[in-house]
């Protein structure tokens, strides 16, 4: 089990011309942030190169691409060196414009796109799950949020006013 | 070692910030093992009648603000 194989699969299914652009989210793409969480799986956002003839957006290029070379498929899942990897297209503007401001990280000599810390912070704020709200404010106590492009984020994306009940909810009086 | 709260709690904050200030790749390492460690304690009657394989449950990234599947 190792995810550095992981990353190292999608930089290569990418040099392949399978997908076209890529970022790792979630609680994966937070740890190039964060101190690491216990997470079970990795999200990885894609664009897909339309197959000929089609309109259709459709994972099945990365499917048999990834099956061809061991992986295996559970569900939405694709197990990748015994990490299921859930290859997301872009859901939302916010999602696009994570994808397309991805930066490039470093991970011992192997390069990998990574969201970054305020899109993975409005991701959060948008999503608004339980640990997606924990994550957002792992990410304001960590202090890596510069406040000016995370608040143009939210204003893009008319966040602002979840991000003002989510002040209200957790970071009112706090010592 | 201490029982002072106040100091508890910076002890831990320190440790947070001593880990999220590693190399990256010792943090991916650190995934790893975590993701080992919660496979381990999982009860084994939970992985048997799901899946073979132990995931979360997808997070809801919503579309124009309302959820998706």
């Amino acid at each position: 089990m190792n995810i550095r194989d992981v990353i190292q699969t999608i930089n290569q299914m990418q040099a392949d011309g399978v997908i076209e652009h890529y970022a790792v989210g979630g609680a994966v793409g937070a740890t190039f942030y964060l101190e690491p969480v216990a997470t079970l799986d990795v999200d990885v956002f894609v664009s897909f190169k339309p197959e000929a003839g089609s309109v259709i957006v459709s994972p099945q290029r990365i499917y048999d691409y990834l099956t061809a070379r061991g992986g295996t498929v559970q569900g939405e899942y694709i197990v990748i060196s015994g990490w299921p990897v859930q290859f997301l297209p872009p859901a939302s503007p916010l999602g696009e414009e994570a994808l397309a401001q991805a930066v490039e990280k470093d991970v011992a000599g192997t390069s990998v796109r990574v969201f970054t810390a305020e899109h993975l912070a409005a991701v959060a704020l948008q999503t608004g799950r339980a640990k997606d709200k924990a994550r957002l404010l792992q990410f304001i106590e960590a202090g890596v949020l510069d406040p000016a492009r995370f608040q143009a984020v939210l204003a893009r994306h008319g966040l602002t006013a979840a991000w003002q009940r989510f002040e209200q909810q957790f970071l009112r009086d706090q010592p | 070692m201490t029982f002072d709260p106040a100091k508890i709690l910076e002890s831990k904050r320190a440790l947070r910030r001593d880990l999220a200030a590693r190399p990256i790749a010792e943090k991916l390492a650190l995934l790893d093992a975590l993701r080992e460690r919660e496979l381990a304690i999982r009860p084994a009657s939970q992985s048997a009648k799901e899946s073979s394989v132990l995931h979360e449950e997808p997070a809801p990234y919503r579309a124009g603000g309302k959820k998706t599947l």
